[in-house]
């Protein structure tokens, strides 16, 4: 045992020295600061072009509404900030009046995509002659946006909410309805977003507070993201460590003095040591920033010890996968066609994160977040996601990581102590099995 | 008393027979050298006296200073692996503290001063393993191996790869353990080596031990069937004198091995007639020769049997 905390020790101080930790550690941070960082370096930087738009408009009733929102919007919808500050952000819509007159329609957007493909224009719009009073023939009744830049969907939104808007006033005032009136009575009812109402302890009742979408949502999804970066950062490098032991022959010196049982175990324990300092170096962090922004109360406490225990075990599960593929292998590049499998275990629980944040209760949400290698990411975010789940769910769920977790060691144990002595060619998976089952 | 007693132990790999129904005793206090060509079963029967590897299950067994414990690693056997078998990022002193630590030792810190003084390496121990030259990172291997004063040394090739200098200072340092009481196993290719050291020469070959015993039994077993000569002369070729059954051309000398029963003198006046003879030497084989005439490709079928489980003082 004591052997076992010697060899700990080492992989831990090993680990946290590495430049490979700093950097982990800062990794996280600046993925997820990086995003706001970059849009604001973004911004103001967009391409202020002129954007050319023909409109033939075959009602004959909506360009001109077309025109003048499109003045509107240059002249105050696309600048930013007041007096010398004020800059363009967006581009301007230069809408241009096509003669509807002469040529076929056909013949006409052949003409017109030309003048795209020729760089005059960046877009064209076919308005058909039955929007507004579609009774007649609902064929010729459509709004038809032509551009070689699908991507670019700014003007052709902007379009179609002026067109709406219209052709909506259009076909009410056609029929004899006061639009006003008629907002007023389609207006939409406001909803408001609440938790529950609560009494305290004098008897009072607490009236419920508007729910903070972004709270209930990232917290959730910021703890998974931190126990996935952790596993990730802390137990891939077991591999390369293991597999240093194996081909410097350092495993030899080791297991002349240490059975190979224990070595395995102490090299886990130090990794789990890393995780740990690892989590509680992000954990003092964010929870430093929350209480400084004075968002204090968002803070998981209750799921701190949770998310510690599911952690430690995921990262002797994940880990002992990984040493077993470290000694099985020769060098880095068969470890890495071993890795795969293993990879989509690591990141299975990302493929249902959407249904089990969206209903954490369901059934699909709890068999997923029993499933031991999702258990830990997905047992987290149910548990931090209002309302919760009773605890004996994620007591099972550490029961049966805790199993899946002695198995796996158990089998890398056996890898381990065949693999880590053979030089030359490595493992096959079949191989690696049978040293598992058979010891 | 015996450190290391091996009784018909067999290992098998798959269908490959590493080692086969081995025996050998290793004397306290004794230098045993295990030789053999590569891949005949040294460093699998080194790994069993080191209890990495366990034999085949049935006939005998091996018992380490006395003991016949199936598991767990001794604290009281050093090891050197072959060439490697250091972490290339730690720093010198940290690894020479963790392999003592791991043997057991709690406060291994002014040990390691003194060896790596004694092996002129005090300037490297803040050094990372990685910057070390061959030559260096072997004598910190070495080092970790017999630091905490283990009464058994195995050695996998200690001098390979070792310039005069640095394999004088090993050398001096194996003899200096044997006279406090030591046991030093170590194998190696190098045969004058193995000629000079060693009390006692093994040698496996296709995991059936071939040789056991001191130098001289071994020697003696082969008689003088050795002649060194030199001589002087255009085109001499020795290879065409009768009675002589192998040359071994070293190029000033030459080692001729004569047939059973050849007369020395008349060799001697059939090399007179060749040329002028400088040099004449009646001699017993070398290891070397006796190693090459075992392992060579398609080795004579001469060799004199080995007697099992030779007994030594």
């Amino acid at each position: 045992m004591h052997k076992t905390i010697i060899v700990a020790i080492r992989e831990y101080m090993v680990s946290v020295r590495t430049k490979a930790f700093l950097i982990g550690l800062l990794m996280m941070p600046l993925m997820m600061g990086g995003g706001f960082i970059v849009g604001a370096l973004m911004q103001g930087r967009v391409d202020t072009k002129d954007k050319r738009i023909a409109v033939a408009d075959y009602t004959g009733r909506l360009f001109d509404t077309l025109e003048a929102a499109a003045r509107q919007r240059n002249n105050v919808a696309i600048f930013q900030g007041e007096g010398a500050a004020r800059k363009q952000i967006l581009p301007r819509f230069v809408i241009e009046r096509v003669d509807t007159g002469g040529a076929d329609m056909q013949r006409l957007s052949l003409q017109l995509s030309d003048r795209i493909r020729k760089g005059e224009l960046m877009a064209f719009v076919l308005i058909g002659p039955n929007v507004i009073d579609t009774g007649k023939n609902p064929s010729q009744a459509m709004l038809n946006y032509y551009s070689n830049t699908p991507t670019y969907d700014d003007a052709r939104q902007w379009i179609t909410g002026i067109v709406n808007e219209q052709v909506q006033q259009l076909r009410l005032e056609g029929a004899a309805f006061d639009p006003k009136v008629v907002r007023q009575l389609t207006q939409r009812v406001p909803v408001g977003n609440l938790g529950l109402v609560k009494m305290d302890a004098a008897g009072n009742i607490i009236s419920a507070v508007e729910t903070n979408q972004v709270a209930t949502f990232l917290v959730p999804f910021a703890m998974m993201f931190l126990m996935f970066m952790v596993i990730m950062a802390t137990t891939t490098p077991l591999l390369n460590s293991t597999l240093e032991e194996k081909t410097q022959r350092i495993a030899e010196v080791l297991l002349a003095s240490i059975p190979p049982f224990q070595l395995m175990v102490g090299k886990l324990l130090g990794i789990v040591g890393v995780s740990l300092t690892m989590t509680a170096v992000y954990l003092i962090g964010a929870y430093s920033a929350l209480s400084r922004a004075g968002y204090a109360q968002y803070f998981p406490w209750q799921s701190v010890w949770w998310f510690v225990g599911f952690l430690s075990l995921a990262v002797l599960m994940y880990g002992s996968i990984f040493i077993a593929i470290g000694a099985a292998v020769s060098d880095m590049k068969e470890a890495q066609s071993m890795m795969t499998p293993v990879m989509l275990l690591v990141v299975s629980p990302m493929f249902v994160l959407q249904n089990v944040i969206r209903e954490p209760g369901s059934t699909l949400s709890l068999a997923m977040s029993l499933f031991p290698p999702a258990t830990p990411m997905l047992m987290i975010i149910r548990q931090a996601v209002p309302p919760g789940i009773p605890v004996w769910q994620p007591l099972l769920g550490i029961a049966l990581v805790l199993l899946a977790s002695l198995a796996c060691v158990f089998a890398a144990g056996r890898i381990f102590r065949v693999g880590i002595l053979m030089q030359g060619k490595g493992a096959k998976i079949s191989e690696m099995f049978r040293w598992a089952l058979r010891g | 008393m015996n450190i290391v007693e091996i009784e018909r132990v067999t290992k098998t790999f798959g269908d490959h027979v590493a080692v086969n129904s081995l025996s050998l005793a290793v004397p306290q206090g004794s230098i045993y050298g295990f030789i053999g060509p590569n891949g005949s079963g040294k460093t699998t029967t080194l790994r069993m006296i080191m209890r990495i590897y366990h034999p085949d299950p049935g006939a005998g067994g091996i018992r380490v200073l006395g003991e016949m414990a199936s598991t767990a690693a001794s604290d009281r056997v050093g090891y050197l692996p072959e060439e490697r078998g250091l972490y290339k990022k730690m720093k010198v002193s940290e690894v020479l503290r963790f392999y003592a630590q791991l043997k057991g030792h709690r406060n291994p810190n002014p040990l390691i001063r003194t060896w790596l003084d004694r092996l002129g390496l005090s300037e490297y121990s803040d050094k990372k393993v990685e910057t070390l030259s061959k030559g260096m990172s072997q004598k910190v291997q070495f080092i970790s191996a017999v630091l905490t004063e283990p009464q058994l040394v195995i050695l996998d090739e200690p001098f390979s790869g070792l310039d005069p200098v640095n394999a004088d200072v090993l050398r001096e340092a194996v003899l200096d353990l044997r006279r406090k009481g030591t046991t030093v196993i170590f194998s190696t290719h190098d045969m004058a080596v193995a000629e000079k050291m060693c009390d006692f020469i093994f040698m496996i070959y296709k995991g059936n031990k071939v040789l056991d015993g001191t130098l001289d039994s071994i020697q003696d077993r082969y008689g003088q069937d050795t002649v060194r000569v030199r001589v002087e002369g255009d085109n001499f070729d020795a290879q065409s004198i009768p009675g002589v059954e192998k040359v071994n051309d070293f190029g000033r000398l030459q080692e001729l091995r004569m047939a059973k029963d050849t007369n020395p003198q008349s060799l001697l006046s059939e090399l007179m007639k060749r040329g002028r003879v400088v040099h004449f030497e009646l001699t017993r084989p070398s290891l070397h020769d006796i190693f090459v005439r075992i392992a060579r490709p398609g080795a004579d079928s001469t060799i004199p049997p080995v007697q099992t489980g030779v007994a030594h003082a």
